[in-house]
């Protein structure tokens, strides 16, 4: 069963490349006259660790942009995707834009990337809606604390385990807890016309398989690998489009009705032990 | 996105020092100290805390610290129980051999205690002393121990985790564990809905200016006591604060556990195991397993000062307090 979802989640990805890359969401035509795709809050935490010549491995990297986005900051990087067409989309806009030389794009699955990349880096990144994708954290965590050297850092910006409770459809407005924190090995099955870029765009491949994850089951196995926790921060606004959300000024999505109080995104970082 | 510089939930920042005042305003300290006063009264007699039942020789702690913490607790182990209320969890520790010392905002609840640790001849491995957790330092001397306690409910009834960390970073021994079993901050965002449902309807982010005034009759306990000191403050915190506490005071964690059921029950439709923990039931006669009432956290105090092998390019970051 495990294959069949993935092989479905795959074609649902290879199928969104070409559709994202045309989105305002992304806005490809932006970041190749320069504009940045990180959000606020991995510009504010993680750029200042960012130097000339930093290592930087980004892990689900899409089609790059993030991935060349820092790049451009100085790091040399590698992005990793299960998505062939996503890789090659990501080689283009590097070549495009002059960074090919410190960026190198692999088509691999997560968990089998330990069988094509032999090297530690100074940061392992990575961001937004990815631990959804995800089966088994446990092996997540094995990557992970797997291409982190001793002393370097695991940075994670994500959508907060909440935002993926609460009720998207006729008690969205009372913010009802529908979905589950602790989900267990059978995934959600979605299938939904459109992407979270362009819910208007046509797809075919439209059924995706989702994995909700709590903080204990995304913190413990890292914890248990040698990465050591130097923070976790929760914010109470999201890149991301829900029915009870609303988009502010300034961009991010926050609860109708002004509330503050309800955590949508978090971000972590971690420190590998000496050994 | 956007280009305003986001605030986290919380400052990460510079581990403050242990001592100095207590952040809790006078006020609000001597109506928490007369509402606990008035429920230690209330829960002495109270079938949820059953003390003739401990007095004959039944533990008070739930099984999930005994099968977390208890390996850790053996004769002689030096135990530090912040908020301890009447100390039925800090003698039963005392029972499996820790020297124990309680802390609690409430006299009645420490004076309580002592009669208790009397009662079942524990006095001479036992302490039990009333103060504000901030401003416990002025009881403890040089005092280091094997293990710092926290449990059930007690975080909701401070600030400033910031400087709780840091205290409970600085009485643990090097090498030293701290372990918290504790409600969950999603928890205490819930409602219930008419059809038996939760929603978000509390705050979950913390707000350290703004504590949360609550005025209700009757106890977790006992919930058809006539309370007369009903009104209370707490403090919501969020998970993120929680455990960026623990690391900023230098402390490594171990783990996080979270868990699907409850100490008490949250709503009267929730439902009691055998082993006295509260489910949302599933409408179905069963259980919801779905959703987090309680997590528990282990974290240790470095047994020495480590670096971390060659310079980095994120010493100057990294590494937290």
């Amino acid at each position: 069963m495990l294959e069949e979802y993935l092989k479905t989640n795959l074609a649902w990805w290879d199928e969104a490349v070409g559709v994202h890359q045309g989105t305002e969401l992304y806005d490809v035509d932006g970041f190749r006259r320069g504009a940045d795709s990180l959000t606020a809050i991995e510009r504010d935490e993680l750029s200042p660790l960012i130097r000339e010549g930093t290592t930087l491995l980004h892990l689900q990297c899409h089609f790059g942009l993030d991935t060349l986005s820092w790049a451009r900051r100085g790091a040399t990087v590698t992005g990793v995707d299960f998505s062939g067409k996503a890789v090659e989309a990501a080689r283009r806009l590097a070549g495009e834009i002059g960074l090919s030389r410190r960026a190198t794009f692999i088509q691999s699955n997560l968990y089998d990337l330990p069988g094509v990349l032999d090297q530690q880096f100074d940061v392992v990144f990575s961001s937004w809606g990815v631990l959804i994708w995800l089966d088994d954290l446990e092996r997540w965590a094995d990557v992970v604390a797997r291409f982190v050297r001793p002393g370097g850092i695991f940075y994670l910006a994500e959508f907060h385990p909440v935002v993926f409770l609460i009720d998207d459809a006729e008690h969205a407005g009372e913010l009802r807890l529908t979905y589950p924190y602790f989900q267990g090995r059978e995934p959600l099955r979605f299938d939904e016309p459109g992407t979270y870029a362009d819910p208007q765009a046509h797809i075919d491949n439209t059924v995706t398989y989702e994995w909700q994850h709590g903080f204990a089951q995304i913190l413990t196995p890292l914890l248990q690998r040698g990465l050591r926790l130097d923070y976790l921060h929760e914010f109470p606004f999201t890149g991301l489009e829900m029915p009870f959300l609303e988009r502010c000024e300034d961009g991010w999505q926050r609860v109708k009705g002004g509330r503050d109080d309800i955590p949508l995104s978090f971000s972590l970082r971690m420190t590998k032990e000496a050994p | 996105m956007s280009d305003e510089r986001p605030a986290p939930s919380r400052g990460t920042g510079e581990a403050p020092e242990a001592g100095g005042e207590s952040p809790i305003p006078d006020e609000i300290r001597r109506a928490n100290v007369a509402h606990w006063d008035e429920w230690t009264r209330i829960h002495e007699t109270s079938a949820f805390y059953d003390v003739e039942g401990f007095k004959a020789g039944a533990t008070s702690l739930w099984p999930l610290e005994l099968e977390e913490l208890g390996p850790h607790v053996g004769e002689g182990t030096t135990l530090l129980h912040l908020q301890c209320h009447f100390g039925l969890d800090t003698l039963s520790w005392a029972r499996r051999g820790a020297v124990v010392t309680g802390v609690d905002l409430s006299d009645e609840a420490t004076g309580l205690a002592r009669r208790l640790a009397d009662e079942v001849g524990l006095s001479g491995r036992a302490t039990f002393i009333a103060s504000d957790v901030y401003e416990v330092d002025a009881h403890l001397g040089d005092q280091r121990f094997d293990v710092v306690f926290v449990s059930w409910g007690a975080i909701e009834w401070i600030p400033d985790l910031d400087r709780w960390a840091a205290i409970i970073a600085m009485r643990l021994r090097p090498g030293g564990i701290f372990y918290m079993a504790e409600i969950h901050p999603i928890a205490y965002a819930l409602d219930e809905t008419e059809d038996h449902n939760v929603r978000l309807a509390y705050r979950y982010l913390p707000a350290p200016e703004a504590p949360e005034r609550t005025d209700y009759d009757g106890s977790y306990a006992d919930r058809e006591a006539h309370v007369e000191n009903r009104v209370c403050y707490g403090w919501a915190h969020g998970m993120g604060e929680i455990l960026t506490a623990l690391a900023d005071a230098g402390l490594r964690l171990d783990y996080l556990h979270e868990f699907p059921f409850s100490v008490a029950p949250f709503f009267d439709w929730m439902e009691a195991d055998e082993q006295r923990w509260h489910w949302l039931p599933d409408g179905r006669g069963g259980r919801r397993a779905d959703l987090p009432f309680s997590y528990s956290v282990m974290a240790r105090k470095p047994a020495a000062r480590t670096s971390t092998v060659e310079p980095t390019p994120f010493d100057n970051d990294a590494g937290g307090g």
